[in-house]
């Protein structure tokens, strides 16, 4: 069934990588992408994205920021509670 | 020779019901631990300058609302929907300026529907750590993310950046999980192709 076009290859893609698909209609996705170089491509930058962009967006909690928080807390709880 | 004898960390639903009954040092311990992961989800859903606010408006909301935590979902999940609505509003609040779609970076099909690129440049993407500047990088990543419509952009920062479940997600954002998929599938092939434009090549 390698009639299966690119377009809806791609529309499916997140459930095939979910394993949401049924199984008649992923093996169809496998046979293709298996087919098809510009599927195997685009698959492969498609689960790429996630990471590259989680690891270009990975932060750390800045010192100062932790003991303003700290102290934000401490004045607003304890507010909170004699109110 | 001494041992020391490793103590089991209470869990979270456990500092939670001590927090709830006015144990200031187990709602301190939940901050401690959660504050790092708070800031990180503000920065990806806000941006830097916006981030302090939603992490002192998250942990605030915690506080205030822990009596009304009943463990229908885990504490994490619970914290995190607290954390992604207050970004949402600091955002609705905020004057922002209209930003440039991510549309134009969808894949293109030909008239059969196979893919308009080629193979090489479907891959590169891939490559988009490697052939950029890591700090380019990381102010390119913040600015297509920020990009996205405001459901796409949760649920890909929750599922992809934050690597919750679909199944979590599902329940942070009170959506169906077919919805959440719809939601990071958009969001994963604009920024696919927004990281080809990148290093220079068309979607």
């Amino acid at each position: 069934m390698n009639e299966l076009a690119c377009i809806s290859g791609v529309e499916l893609l997140m459930d095939y990588l979910e394993g949401a698909l049924p199984a008649n209609v992923h093996a169809a996705l496998d046979e293709h992408v298996a087919g098809c170089a510009r599927c195997a491509a685009f698959v492969a930058s498609y689960r790429a994205t996630p990471r590259i962009l989680r690891e270009a967006t990975a932060v750390t909690l800045p010192a100062e920021l932790e003991r303003s928080l700290q102290a934000f807390l401490r004045a607003r709880t304890t507010a909170f509670k004699s109110s | 020779m001494s041992m020391v004898v490793p103590t089991a960390q209470p869990s979270d639903e456990a500092l939670a019901a001590r927090a709830a009954a006015g144990d200031d040092s187990a709602f301190e311990a939940i901050v401690g631990r959660y504050q790092a992961r708070v800031y990180r989800l503000a920065c990806r859903l806000t941006n830097d300058t916006d981030a302090p606010d939603v992490l002192q408006e998250t942990f605030l909301q915690v506080y205030r609302h822990l009596s009304s935590f009943r463990g229908e979902s885990q504490f994490g999940t619970w914290l995190y929907r607290i954390a992604t609505n207050a970004a949402l509003m600091h955002r609705r609040a905020s004057s922002r300026r209209p930003v440039e779609s991510l549309e134009a970076f969808l894949p293109r099909f030909d008239d059969q529907g196979k893919h308009a690129a080629t193979p090489a440049e479907l891959q590169v993407a891939s490559c988009a750590d490697e052939r950029l500047d890591r700090r380019l990088l990381a102010e390119k990543a913040r600015d297509g993310i920020a990009r996205l419509p405001d459901l796409y952009r949760e649920a890909f920062v929750l599922r992809d950046l934050e690597e919750m479940s679909t199944a979590d997600v599902a329940h942070a954002l009170g959506v169906e999980l077919a919805t959440v998929r719809q939601r990071v599938h958009r969001a994963r092939l604009m920024l696919r192709g927004y990281l080809s434009a990148l290093v220079g090549v068309k979607p």
